[in-house]
């Protein structure tokens, strides 16, 4: 019985001490990254393309007056 | 479930996108109502062909001008009405992101939110116009290297500096192509003693009107009521007259393109030499307009390819990763 609980013990230790050597990411840093890489020209591909695929298939969106300068 | 939206709440035309599916409804800002009873006749393009023909019981107006709303009541009827045809329900309310004007205050902005709110949205959140159009005009805004952006709308002109995800720099003022087309009016009753509408106007500008000489110019007739003596009268307006009757706005919009250009650092200044700055929104359609500012500011300028749908296919970008986005809104960085 004695042993399990060592057992128990060393494996919470050894996660422990995993898990506190691991680098830690600041959370101002990996939001920064994140809302970076959002706007990356990779994350906007899909827009652009729906939008590309869009105005092939019909020449506008709708049938709303394209008033040039005046929009 | 509802399906969120991007809204380009423009002074002159509202975009609408939906999440997953792309621009759903593209139509002018104009409600037309009936001034007796207050019910709503028709919105959009159906409201649009009633300005400035409707009988004395009709009135055909736009409840935005210069970027803001001027009649919250009729906006928010307006908005309600737009969100109904592209699907939105009391039962389905959908997360909203609203582009608005940067110079937009606190008073107009909680008009806009409210209005989007009260007409079906579960929660309404803003971004800057030049933002979004930066994003949808498809900017490096994500490198650390200066993205300059001009739009001009119906109501404002707006240029920003863009680097990192973030504005650097800003300038905006609340004249737009629907001063261009009051200009054209006031000159046209001035000079020629006739009336002409609002319509008129704007075609007689999307026909000759121009910032700087172009090469493929031509005369135009238009027809108004002579003010004298009330009858029809035609007369021929050349480019060069529209050009002087307009003069005064575009050089108010160059000069707001020069101060945000003064407030750039250093460092993204030389930036815009190489890469230039984008030109997007109805307004930067007027022929002559990129080559006049390139001259009086010795930097390239070219036209977005997608100058009209810019601002709500950026806005439609941030309702795609509305979680890694949502620090651009405007309530998330000033409370």
């Amino acid at each position: 019985m004695i042993w399990v609980l060592i057992a128990i013990v060393v494996v919470v230790l050894a996660v422990l001490v995993i898990v506190l050597r691991r680098p830690r990411q600041e959370p101002g840093v990996a939001s920064f990254r994140r809302h970076i890489d959002a706007l990356s020209p990779e994350a906007r591909r899909e827009v652009m393309d729906r939008h590309r695929a869009q105005d092939d298939s019909n020449d506008g969106p709708n049938d709303g007056p394209n008033e040039g300068p005046g929009n | 479930m509802a399906r969120d939206l991007a809204i380009d709440l423009g002074t002159a035309n509202t975009l609408v996108y939906m999440k997953g599916r792309g621009i759903v409804l593209n139509e002018p800002s104009v409600i037309a109502l009936n001034r007796q009873t207050g019910e709503v006749l028709a919105t959009g393009r159906e409201a649009w062909q009633m300005i400035g023909r409707t009988p004395g019981y009709i009135v055909a107006v736009r409840p935005l001008r210069g970027g803001a709303i001027t009649d919250f009541e009729i906006t928010e009827r307006m908005i309600r009405l737009l969100l109904q045809r592209v699907g939105v329900s009391r039962f389905t309310r959908p997360k909203v992101v609203i582009c608005v004007p940067s110079a937009i205050t606190e008073v107009e902005r909680r008009a806009v939110t409210d209005a989007a709110r009260r007409a079906g949205a579960a929660d309404a959140q803003l971004i800057e116009q030049p933002m979004a159009a930066a994003i949808g005009a498809d900017l490096p805004i994500d490198e650390p290297v200066g993205n300059m952006v001009i739009d001009i709308g119906g109501g404002t002109s707006e240029t920003a500096v863009i680097s990192l995800g973030g504005v650097v720099a800003l300038e905006a003022v609340r004249v737009g192509s629907f001063d261009i087309d009051a200009a054209i009016q006031a000159y046209v009753r001035r000079e020629h003693g006739i009336a002409i509408g609002e319509r008129t106007a704007e075609e007689v500008k999307m026909a000759i009107g121009s910032a700087a000489p172009t090469d493929d110019e031509s005369q135009a007739e238009v027809r108004g009521r002579d003010l004298m003596t009330g009858l029809p009268k035609t007369v021929v307006l050349t480019p060069e007259e529209i050009r002087f009757a307009i003069e005064d706005v575009v050089s108010s919009i160059i000069a707001s393109v020069v101060r945000c250009l003064a407030k750039a650092p250093p460092e993204l200044a030389q930036d815009f030499l190489v890469r230039g700055m984008y030109l997007v929104g109805g307004g930067g359609l007027l022929r002559g307009l990129a080559p006049r500012i390139e001259k009086e500011t010795q930097v390239p300028v070219k036209m977005s390819n997608v100058p009209l749908e810019a601002v709500v296919l950026g806005a439609g970008h941030c309702i795609e990763h509305y979680d890694a986005l949502k620090n651009m809104f405007m309530g998330a960085r000033r409370s």
